[in-house]
């Protein structure tokens, strides 16, 4: 599922983020799945996206600078497919 | 910026700052006694811990964003604030799951467990027909445990899951204790049998033998995601493709045991003096001991093969389970008992001291549902029969 | 039958400097790491 910078998505409800030395560990009580956010500014990026007007925001917001964002973009698709973030109304 | 790669395994074997998710075992009362209890469970303690103290835990376990406990025992079912300490952990962010025999899942459990989100249910089962089942866990147990299934299907209860555990009895029925879950939408758990507890007495009758091993393994492979195994047979992996799961000992790492008096061990299988890393009634209560526990750094840092370091399946297998090689008297640093490999028989053989537990709250009296007698091993367990529930 | 570790096969396909894009991402099933029930 494609993320794209000009939308609007957050954290879904049913998921605990905690951060960790390495990056964060999010849990999502519907699906029990685990997942391993592997940066710090990853975790930062899925923090704001909910108060950030959009994508891109939230990705200039944590310091995300352009050749990076591919990856980033990459990895909330990954976090997208599992249901861990979810679009919403901008 | 590069971006370094890590992998979660690596962080894992080095410990977090609180558990993934822990076994709390909430009573060691039971009104089973099966043979091989991991616990040895039966009677009550008489220092188990109160329901103050239970909500206590599951606070610390809220602050530290434990993401779910498993509840188990003994029965927990059989404590009267059960039900109220499962709220009281939902309503306080910690996710629960409880294994039960389910004797006490009544269709009106079933219904207000299948109303709750973020409960899930593991239900006992070890023998596809009560010929095979009831031999370990006791005479109407099997029928006890299809009807608690059999409830929280009717309920709209999606995805509990029937965890079995994998015996010399019992390989043989693996098709059929798939289509036992499918057919009351369970997901089906297999797991390993450790010689822990009242194991430790059946061991050597119970466990799989090397060719069951082998075709457990082929089994789980060719069944990939639909079958649970929680990671309890990573030393299989040394047959050749890992199974699916980290394949890693998570325990004292991501995850610990909390026992009915509050002793916190390095995992459920490892109830004995030499994993205890604490107790929740210590100053610093459970945090303190998770994070500062000696056993619990020592479990952190780098482990040595020992003498399994030169086998060229030691990164897959690891060296199997500490727990399996501590109770049957083998050394930590060498072999699992059931190595696929062959390298403990010779150990196996020898001369060894089995360090017996520690802990036994077993029935000492006679228990309403006890094992059918054992003159019934003798006979191989028969196919389909009419005690079958799809027949 | 020569064992493979998988890691170690995933690792060096890492070291390949193009444009592999390293995943931030990493899932994995609660289940699948022993010492609970």
């Amino acid at each position: 599922m494609p993320v794209h910078e000009a939308a609007a998505w957050r954290l879904s409800d049913s998921v605990a983020l905690r951060p960790e030395r390495f990056g964060a560990l999010a849990y999502d009580f519907h699906t029990r799945k685990l997942s391993f956010l592997k940066t710090p500014t990853l975790v930062d990026v899925v923090r704001r996206l909910g108060e950030s007007t959009t994508v891109g925001d939230a990705l200039s917001g944590a310091g995300v600078d352009e050749r990076e964002r591919a990856a980033y973009l990459q990895a909330l698709g990954t976090l997208a497919d599992g249901g861990l973030i979810e679009e919403r109304s901008p | 910026m590069t971006l370094a790669p890590t992998r979660l395994i690596d962080q894992f074997e080095r410990g977090l700052d609180a558990p993934i998710c822990l076994t709390w075992e909430l009573t060691y009362a039971c009104n089973l006694a099966c043979v091989h209890c991991l616990s040895s469970s039966g009677r009550r303690d008489p220092d188990e811990l109160t329901t103050a103290e239970c909500k206590a835990l599951i606070d610390e376990f809220e602050r530290m964003q434990v993401f779910y406990v498993n509840i188990g025992g003994g029965e927990p079912t059989v404590r009267p604030d059960f039900w109220e300490l499962l709220d009281y952990a939902v309503a306080h962010h910690v996710g629960v799951k409880f294994a039960t025999n389910g004797f006490r899942i009544t269709p009106e459990r079933a219904a207000s467990l299948a109303a709750t989100d973020y409960v899930d249910v593991q239900v006992s089962l070890d023998g596809a027909t009560a010929e095979v089942n009831d031999v370990v866990r006791g005479e109407g147990t099997y029928d006890a445990a299809l009807r608690a299934m059999a409830n929280l299907r009717d309920a709209g209860m999606k995805d509990f899951k029937m965890s079995v555990v994998c015996t010399r009895h019992n390989i043989g029925q693996l098709d059929e204790f798939k289509a036992i879950a499918d057919h009351y939408g369970a997901q089906l758990r297999l797991t390993r049998l450790r010689p822990s507890g009242r194991g430790a007495d059946v061991w050597e009758d119970l466990h799989p033998l090397p060719e069951q091993q082998r075709a457990l393994y082929d089994w789980l492979m060719a069944h990939g995601d639909q079958v649970l195994t929680g990671d309890s047979f990573f030393h299989l992996a040394a047959y050749g493709e890992p199974l699916p799961g980290l394949n890693l000992c998570g325990a004292g790492r991501v995850v610990c045991l909390v026992d009915p008096v509050g002793d916190v061990y390095a995992c459920p299988f490892a109830i004995h003096d030499r994993f205890l890393a604490g107790n929740v009634r210590d100053l610093g209560g459970f945090d303190t001991v998770w994070k500062h526990a000696p056993l619990f750094q020592e479990l952190r840092s780098p482990q040595t093969g020992g003498a399994c370091t030169s086998c060229s399946a030691y990164d897959a297998c690891r060296g199997g389970c500490m727990a399996a090689k501590f109770f049957t008297g083998l050394p930590l640093d060498g072999p699992d008992p059931e190595c696929v490999k062959g390298n403990a028989a010779d150990a196996l053989a020898g001369d060894r001291t089995r360090p017996g537990g520690s802990r036994d709250h077993s029935h000492n009296g006679t228990v309403r549902n006890a094992p059918v007698p054992v003159t019934l091993l003798r006979r191989r367990p028969s196919a389909m029969c009419d005690e079958n529930p799809l027949a | 039958m020569e064992y493979v570790n998988p890691n170690l096969a995933a690792a060096s396909a890492e070291d390949e400097a193009e444009l592999v894009v390293e995943d931030l991402v990493e899932d994995v099933s609660i289940d699948g790491m022993c010492g609970v029930y």
